[in-house]
């Protein structure tokens, strides 16, 4: 967690560690206001360091770490709200915002910070993975509400898909990452471990990435997130008669509730997926799955591997 | 013996002169280098988005003598001396100043610019580098007039104060 407590000022780095000692494991999110005490967020709980109140010196070194001195190089970063940093971690930016003809151009006084810690659940995939194969891998849809794991079970996927499991070779992957949440990708680098045959086109909009990988670099399996939109359906179709199997998560609380959606309704009604994950947050830190076949009919129930309980 | 030390004297008085006329000639031109780094640190942040540690690397390969010895004790030091950057750059001034002809002036200029460097959007930092440019060329046109001025009178100078205490002490 060295990435992390590197970017404290001494004073609030040692309080920070003192307060963490062993809890880094189920340590959520560190949270920073101006002039309020650091808030920490675990698994099951939060908790206010009332003695730890960050001034605005403070923020300054932090801000300063995060760019590597260098604010003046973070302007895509000011404007979308969020950075990446080493290890695939994120933090969110609040504060000023300044606009330019009525669009936002930057954070100009940062006075809220988030730091969201990454942890990538390596096998949480494991047993899923026979049921997306049959005779080569098959068109999957990933539904599920936020917070249930949709990119968690994705990235896996995309890790085990190109590295091979058992006696299945490893398969040409690429990625489109357009919120950077799969890949975590600083500069073009992923951060989490995405196996050796696995290609990242990062901060790309769906429906343009999808195209520009299949020109490019000829994968087998794409990896989508958090499709939605008419343009990225359209993207979709024209991926899958490429002939290319395609992975993609969704928002969405079940299936029946999908089928009302325009942009995925079609999808559906086309037929194209062949297996459904219905994903569910049963309690904290207790995630299941349910996976269909293209007739909605029910395969398997199984937890997601790799939370520590 | 007398003439001996006399001789002594005088010749040290001439160096002094020499070193004073030497440092008013330098003067400018270091204020000059310092304002071709800047330029160089300008081109580096807009063009190359370089983060300031590689940017202080490109300057101080780039740079002669003793502008290059700021730089370069600059891109050693940040993160290694201290993780604020405020200090590193005013302990790195403080070694520069030894080194250099600078005057008080420059140095100040210097420490505001390294107040603003890194903290601000590429707008605003390009304005605050042409900011300490102006203020130099302010100061390397006061330097220069110095340098007329004073410059060949402080080598002679130097002899004649050396000849003259002589003089008086004989």
């Amino acid at each position: 967690m060295i990435e992390i407590s590197r970017l404290f000022p001494e004073r609030l780095q040692k309080e920070i560690e003192c307060a963490l000692t062993n809890r880094w494991e189920t340590l959520q999110e560190i949270r920073l206001r101006l002039q309020q005490p650091i808030e920490l967020i675990f698994n099951h709980s939060y908790e206010h360091l009332s003695s730890l109140v960050p001034d605005k010196r403070d923020f300054v070194h932090i801000i300063q770490q995060l760019s590597d001195y260098s604010l003046y190089r973070m302007e895509e970063e000011l404007r979308e709200g969020y950075m990446t940093i080493e290890g695939g971690h994120r933090v969110g930016l609040a504060g000023r915002v300044n606009t330019l003809n009525g669009s936002v151009k930057a954070i100009q006084y940062i006075t809220f910070l988030n730091i969201r810690i990454a942890k990538q659940k390596l096998g949480a995939a494991n047993k899923l993975m026979p049921h997306l194969y049959h005779n080569g891998y098959m068109n999957t849809l990933i539904v599920g509400a936020p917070q249930t794991g949709k990119t968690t079970l994705i990235r896996d996927i995309t890790r085990i898909i190109s590295s091979g499991w058992k006696h299945i070779s490893p398969c040409k992957v690429g990625v489109i990452d357009e919120r950077s949440e799969i890949a975590a990708s600083i500069k073009g680098i992923p951060q989490h471990n995405l196996g050796l045959r696995t290609d990242v086109m990062d901060a790309c909009p769906k429906a343009e990435g999808m195209m520009m990988m299949i020109r490019s670099m000829s994968p087998e399996v794409l990896i989508v997130d958090e499709i939605g939109g008419k343009k990225d359906v359209e993207a979709l179709l024209e991926a899958l008669h490429a002939g290319v199997v395609v992975i993609c998560s969704v928002h969405g609380y079940s299936l029946e509730e999908l089928k009302r959606r325009p942009g995925v309704q079609a999808l559906l009604e086309k037929g194209i997926f062949n297996r459904f994950v219905l994903l569910h947050q049963k309690s904290p830190l207790q995630y299941t799955y349910t996976i269909f076949d293209s007739n909605h009919r029910n395969l398997s129930y199984a937890k997601m591997e790799g939370y520590a309980t | 013996m007398i003439w001996v030390g006399a001789m002594l004297f005088i010749a040290t008085t001439t160096w002094i002169g020499f070193e004073w006329s030497n440092r008013l000639a330098n003067r400018p031109k270091h204020i000059r280098q310092v304002k071709n780094a800047l330029q160089i640190l300008e081109a580096e942040m807009m063009y190359s988005h370089l983060p300031l540690q590689d940017a202080f690397y490109t300057i101080q390969k780039q740079t002669p003598f003793p502008i290059h010895a700021f730089f370069d004790r600059l891109y050693k030091n940040m993160n290694y001396e201290s993780k604020d950057f405020q200090v590193v750059w005013e302990n790195s001034l403080e070694t520069f100043m030894d080194i250099s002809c600078l005057g008080k002036n420059e140095k100040e200029i210097l420490l505001q610019f390294g107040q603003t460097l890194g903290k601000h959007d590429f707008l605003q930092q390009q304005k605050h580098i042409q900011l300490a440019a102006s203020h130099l060329e302010r100061e390397l046109e006061a330097a220069n007039e110095q340098y007329q001025r004073y410059g060949k009178m402080a080598k002679s100078l130097g002899v004649l104060c050396g000849v003259f205490i002589v003089l008086l002490l004989l």
